[in-house]
């Protein structure tokens, strides 16, 4: 039997409320197998003018926790339970027109297939134009033009024609650029950005990054960046979240996670990723196994059937206990490791492996 | 646009073409004689052969139908008489010519068709929407069941039972008559709602829940989600941008149909006593009539083919993706 | 191009459901049993010149005016009396066209006769019933008004020579001419006329005929509809067909081939020259393409205008036959009758040559499985004689006792067999595959292997099914086809079906029989005067056929079971033509 957890102390390393502040999250699905319990217990918080990345592999609760956020789950078939409070407002079971106001003004998100995110039958113009009107009540022609000055701001050449192209007509990356756009035409205080760059090659991803750093810096908004890519972790984080089959693993601001990083988990992410400053034949180590099923999670430590160091904690604990993850200053992991073992088996073990000095 | 219109219609041409031709051949493969079918009672050789020689069946088949193809465009003198272009000859059982015949008919066809059409595609995309927006509830479900039963009747069954209940018992609609749009436009709406409505049933169960699950899978498209977090209302992403992606599989799903309207509509006049393109088809059928039936066939396909031009142009319009490309 | 798949199933669907064709054999439903002819045989012969002077006698209780709604399951092929020749166009046509003599009716009686209609009589045979003379009535006129005279008479039958003139009944020109008339006179379009040694008009109301051979039954053929009267300035050959000019009570109001028919009075019609037609409704409305079981639905629910409907020629659906028969409400207004129909099954004498085999067959065919199948009494009465009992003469006759075993006798059949030294016979049975004749094919295979016979089932495409035994060479061993006389005497059903000289393809001679005997028999009573006699001498060689030739097995007497709107009175039947006789209909 798991052992419960208390829940995760919030973060209060910076003066002032944070702008998002997530506390106990749960979200669970009916289907037709059984109950799925998406996210499981999460809480962090967001400061304005910050970036908070969460990380992890598919199907570990990143963008459902960011949708449920968003209040775009599907009401019938999911649960939520905890508080989300944005700004001082609690978005958990607030009626869908409190969050229709929220959504695309106050907070909004880019997803991250802009080809199948886009509807196909509105030019661009109009997609992005349509949340300025409904938000601001301005006219057609003024949302066409702040549409035109958004897709100037995204750096897309010609906005004045390229408004009335249709998304098939843009590239990957302009399609991309044109998304920010939209999630961006209202000045929104909260970015939800869902894996932005993953389709996109790196010259295109690198520009994108620069382009939502830039505006962050021109408007202070917050924002959360989802992916799996810890290079554009470290190239735009300010705090990292490593979330595993529902919750969160390892906290910490992103040097606490790319240099020192205490969660087995966290050390699998890492030596899966190939580095540029790696020798060529270093090898890439694979995380064994397969993400757990959410129907059914494992009990105890999420991670421990594919965990290469459970016999260090000894007995069945990893089986049995479920870890907690304690915060010291934002910093933390949820790993039954003692601390010091966490460090020594980095140090000795794996950073050997990553090819950094 | 231009080059997609004449592109189309030179494939229908030649898809034309193709059905008259096996069409006519296929006709003198059956063994059925029409000369003897009209010789009738005192029938014997020299009778026979004189009617044979009457109907233009004397000559080698290719040579018919080549004369048959010239006299559409061209026109041509027949034992009967001239026959000016478009020629389609004269139906060996009743020496009508079949243009004028072909003329005569198709309103009534038309009519039940665009009628029916109308019918189900507003009964049927309409209860599949209001299922959508309410998957799981009561409604939901007694639509999906009375979608199931109206799929598995019969316009035979359920059209004598319609005339009995709402003509004969009830009163309220007429039993059905052909349309006369030039004297009396409003009868001929009236006199066609009954047939319309029993023709629409087969049809209309397979609209709601197509159209039902197609909105369900739009519903969960990223663009709707995207929609729903630019925080439009839920309404207005239904229907501006779950139904308008469900609009184009709609569409195509009825531009396939459409031969199968045709079909209904040949039951329906037939259950009605209506006089279509349809009741001639099963006349020139049983009575071998090729000149009707290569009428009825090239027409009916013509019309078909026509309406899938203006369907893939409809479908051009709804999604810009095929509209440039 | 997207499938058409539904729409081929509807055809075939409808197909099968709608094959009745022109001649006898729509209906059915199972009813009361019948064994034998239980309805009325009608007396038939020739009315005298005092019975051929009109007005008609009139009906009791008739009304005059209203409109007659007459529900038709397909269009009219042809309204032309040149081409008119099955049963519809037969009853339309008494409403526009009048022949030379017609069938007269007596409401009162029940009895018919044959009469003058145009003429003032029967018709004055002389030269041996060689040549024969008939006068006009005084004011005769078309619906212009111009007067009817013997010149647009034979205008009329000069017209049946022309190419086109291919559908109606051959006799008079095949007496005139010979049967290949067409080679020895073309029509009247090339501006001549019939000689006056074939058909003189001394004067415009006499007209005199002079055929090659006696033909006793001579008045009879002048009821047909092409012995009419046809002004020669409104002909436009074929096209004629879609505006015939009336000589009758009705007049053509409007045409819509196909749809619909009205008809409306002919004011130049004077009805004291009419013996035959009553003609009291003022308009008739003629439904076309009206398919069953619609048709017979309309016609027992009755709505509106269907009150004053009925179908000239249609037999009720079989579908709704039980309804029809077990409902109280419908007797007071259902037609039964015979129709001029026998049903058969041919023995192809080109593939069963011994007689002896034909007759183990006729032994062994169970009747009234058959007749169940087919739709029960309602749909026709066992028959056991090559004739029909419409026709004169007829006698009841039972050779293969068919009546006491209506069964079948596998065990007379079997000892046939055995005296012919057949054994293990297979015979193939041709059918048209729709749903009643399998079942029938099924009741005559299992029928047949009682009396040691296989039989091999043949099913054939409906629409092809009279080319296909219609050909001179076809090798099936039995398939079934139905004959109906065109006058009530036996020369039209024997010379047709059984004169060995006219096999060829088409030809009606569906069993090939080309007995010597019975081909000069067929001449010799040809030749005799007159016509009790003839229909004595017909019945005597029809019993000589069956019982030694039997090429062909009678099994049904078809009837005719409709209903008719309770708004109609005087609603009679016409047996000689097979359908309801519309001269007397009136509107309640």
């Amino acid at each position: 039997m798991t052992t419960l957890t208390k829940p995760e102390q919030p973060s209060g390393r910076r003066d002032g409320a944070p702008f998002l502040s997530v506390r106990d999250l749960s979200v669970q699905f009916a289907t037709e197998d059984g109950i799925v319990k998406a996210v499981d217990g999460l809480s962090f918080d967001v400061e304005r003018g910050r970036t908070l990345g969460i990380v992890g592999e598919s199907g570990s609760g990143k963008s459902v926790t960011n949708l449920a956020v968003l209040g775009l789950h599907n009401p019938r078939n999911t649960a939520i339970t905890g508080e989300i409070v944005l700004n001082g407002h609690e978005l958990t079971g607030a009626p869908q027109r409190t969050l229709e106001k929220l959504r695309g003004n106050t907070m909004a998100m880019i997803f991250q297939d802009s080809l199948s995110a886009l509807s196909p039958y509105y030019t661009v113009g109009r997609q992005i134009a349509e949340p300025f009107r409904k938000h601001t009540g301005a006219s057609r022609k003024a949302a066409r033009e702040r549409a035109v000055e958004m897709l100037r701001r995204v750096g897309i050449p010609q906005p004045e024609l390229r408004v009335d192209d249709y998304p098939h007509q843009f590239s990957g990356g302009m399609r991309q650029r044109a998304m920010i756009a939209l999630a961006l035409v209202c000045d929104p205080q909260l970015l939800i950005a869902d894996e932005p760059t993953t389709a996109l090659d790196v010259t295109v991803q690198a520009q994108i990054l620069d382009l939502l750093k830039q505006l962050q810096q021109e408007t202070g908004t917050a924002i959360i960046f989802i992916t799996h890519d810890l290079g554009v972790v470290a190239r735009i984080c300010d705090d990292v979240l490593v979330m595993y089959a529902g919750r969160c693993v390892e906290r910490g601001t992103v040097r606490d996670i790319l240099t020192t990083p205490r969660h087995p988990y966290a050390w699998g992410l890492l030596s899966s990723v190939p580095r540029r400053k790696a020798p060529v034949d270093a090898p890439l180590r694979p995380i064994p196994g397969t993400p757990p099923s959410l129907l059914k999670p494992p009990t105890g430590c999420p991670f421990h059937p594919r965990c290469e160091f459970r016999e260090y904690v000894g007995d069945t604990r990893c089986q049995d206990e479920r870890p907690m993850l304690t915060l010291d200053s934002g910093r933390g992991a949820a790993c039954h490791l003692p601390a010091e073992q966490q460090k020594s088996i980095f140090a000795e073990q794996i950073r050997p492996l990553l090819g950094r000095s | 646009m231009l080059r997609f219109l004449v592109r189309r219609v030179l494939g229908a041409i030649v898809i034309l073409l193709l059905i008259s031709a096996v069409t006519y051949f296929l006709f003198f493969a059956l063994p059925a004689d029409p000369a003897a079918l009209s010789c009738g009672k005192n029938c014997n050789p020299q009778t026979l052969a004189l009617i044979r020689k009457n109907l233009g069946l004397d000559e080698p088949v290719p040579v018919q139908y080549w004369q048959y193809m010239i006299g559409i465009f061209l026109g041509r003198n027949m034992t009967i008489g001239h026959c000016s272009a478009p020629c389609f000859g004269y139906s060996f059982a009743s020496q009508q010519p079949v243009w004028s015949t072909l003329m005569n008919r198709y309103p009534t066809t038309v009519t039940l068709a665009a009628m029916g059409a109308l019918i189900f595609l507003v009964i049927g995309v309409g209860l599949g929407l209001i299922s959508a927006a309410r998957q799981g509830t009561a409604f939901d479900k007694i639509a999906s069941a009375v979608s199931l039963t109206g799929q598995s009747v019969q316009i035979y069954f359920i059209g004598p039972l319609a005339i009995y209940l709402f003509a004969d018992t009830l009163g309220w609609l007429s039993r059905g008559h052909d349309p006369d749009w030039t004297h009396d436009p409003v009868g001929s709406i009236t006199g066609m709602i009954l047939p319309a409505m029993v023709m629409s049933v087969i049809f209309w169960s397979n609209y709601s829940r197509q159209t039902r699950s197609l909105m369900v899978e739009q519903l969960s498209e990223d663009h709707v989600r995207t929609a729903r977090a630019k925080g439009m209302t839920s309404r207005y992403v239904f229907m501006r941008y779950a139904l308008r992606g469900a609009m184009g599989p709609i569409i195509t799903i009825f531009g396939m149909d459409l031969s199968s309207v045709f079909g209904g509509a040949i039951i329906t006049e037939y259950t009605f006593g209506l006089h279509g393109l349809g009741q001639l088809a099963v006349s020139a059928v049983t009575q071998t009539d090729l000149p009707l039936e290569m009428g009825v066939m090239l027409f009916g396909a013509a019309a078909i083919v026509i309406a899938n031009i203006i369907v893939d142009a409809c479908y051009a319009v709804i999604d810009p993706r095929i509209r440039l490309s | 191009m997207r499938t058409r798949k539904a729409h081929y199933a509807a055809i075939l669907a409808v197909g099968a459901l709608a094959l009745s064709a022109c001649s006898a054999g729509g209906g059915g439903g199972s009813g009361t049993s019948g064994n034998g002819p239980t309805a009325t045989v009608q007396n038939f012969g020739l009315g005298t010149a005092a019975d051929s002077q009109g007005p008609a006698t009139p009906v009791s209780g008739a009304k005059t005016g209203g409109t007659v709604t007459d529900l038709e399951p397909t269009g009219i092929d042809y309204l032309d009396p040149g081409q008119v020749y099955v049963s519809n166009e037969l009853a339309i046509a008494q409403l526009y066209n009048r022949s030379l003599t017609g069938y007269k009716i007596d409401p009162k009686t029940g009895k018919t006769i044959l009469v003058g209609d145009l003429a003032t009589d029967t018709g004055e045979p002389s030269a041996g019933d060689k040549t024969w003379t008939y006068h006009l009535k005084d004011n005769l006129k078309f619906q212009d008004g111009t007067p009817i005279t013997s010149q647009d008479i034979k205008y009329g039958i000069e017209r049946l020579y022309a190419n086109f003139e291919t559908q109606g009944p051959t006799y008079i020109p095949t007496w005139l001419d010979g049967v290949n008339y067409r080679n020895v006179y073309s029509g009247p379009y090339g501006g001549k006329s019939l000689p006056d040694s074939a058909i003189a008009t001394p004067d415009s109301k006499t007209i005199i005929f002079h055929f090659q051979a006696p033909h006793a039954d001579a008045p009879y053929a002048m009821a047909m509809p092409n012995v009419s009267p046809i002004p020669a300035s409104k002909d436009d050959k074929q096209s004629y067909n879609n505006h015939p000019v009336s000589s009758g009570p009705y007049q053509i109001q409007s045409y819509q081939p196909g749809k619909q028919l009205v008809l409306t009075r002919n004011k130049y019609w004077d009805p004291k020259t009419d013996p035959i037609r009553n003609a009291y409704p003022d308009e008739w409305n003629l439904q076309l393409g009206i398919a069953n079981p619609g048709l017979t639905q309309r016609l027992m629910a009755e709505s509106g205008t269907d009150k004053d409907a009925l179908a000239l020629s249609q037999p009720a659906d079989a579908s709704q036959m039980s309804t029809l028969v077990s409902g109280s409400q419908y007797p007071s207004r259902t037609v039964s009758a015979y129709q001029p129909y026998v049903e058969v099954i041919n023995l192809n004498a080109n593939v069963i040559k011994d007689e002896r085999v034909r007759q183990a067959i006729a032994y062994a065919l169970p009747l009234t499985g058959i007749q169940q199948a087919m739709g029960g009494a309602a749909q026709g009465d066992l028959g056991t004689n090559l004739l029909s009992p419409t026709i004169g003469g007829f006698k009841p006759f039972d050779p293969y006792n068919k009546l006491k075993q209506p069964q079948g006798d596998p065990a007379k059949a079997k000892q046939l067999l055995q005296q012919a030294g057949v054994h293990n016979l297979t015979l193939s049975f041709a059918y048209a595959n729709t749903p009643r004749w399998q079942e029938v094919s099924l009741i005559i295979q299992k029928a047949l292997a009682n009396a040691g016979i296989n039989v091999q089932r043949i099913p054939l495409d409906p629409t092809s099914y009279y080319t296909l035994v219609g050909k001179a060479n076809n090798q099936y061993a039995m398939y079934r086809t139905g004959w109906g006389a065109d006058w009530p005497v036996g020369s039209t059903v024997i010379p047709p079906s059984f004169d060995g000289r006219t096999i060829g393809d088409g030809s009606p001679n569906y069993s090939h029989l080309n007995d010597p005997y019975v081909n000069s028999q067929i001449d010799a009573i040809n030749k005799i005067t007159d016509v009790n006699q003839a229909d004595a001498q017909w019945e005597k060689l029809s019993e000589y056929i069956l019982t030694h030739d039997t090429t062909q097995i009678p099994f049904l007497y078809d009837k005719f079971y409709q209903v008719y709107g309770d708004g109609l009175g005087g609603v009679t039947y016409n047996q000689v033509i097979g359908t309801i006789n519309p001269g007397t209909v009136y509107v309640k």
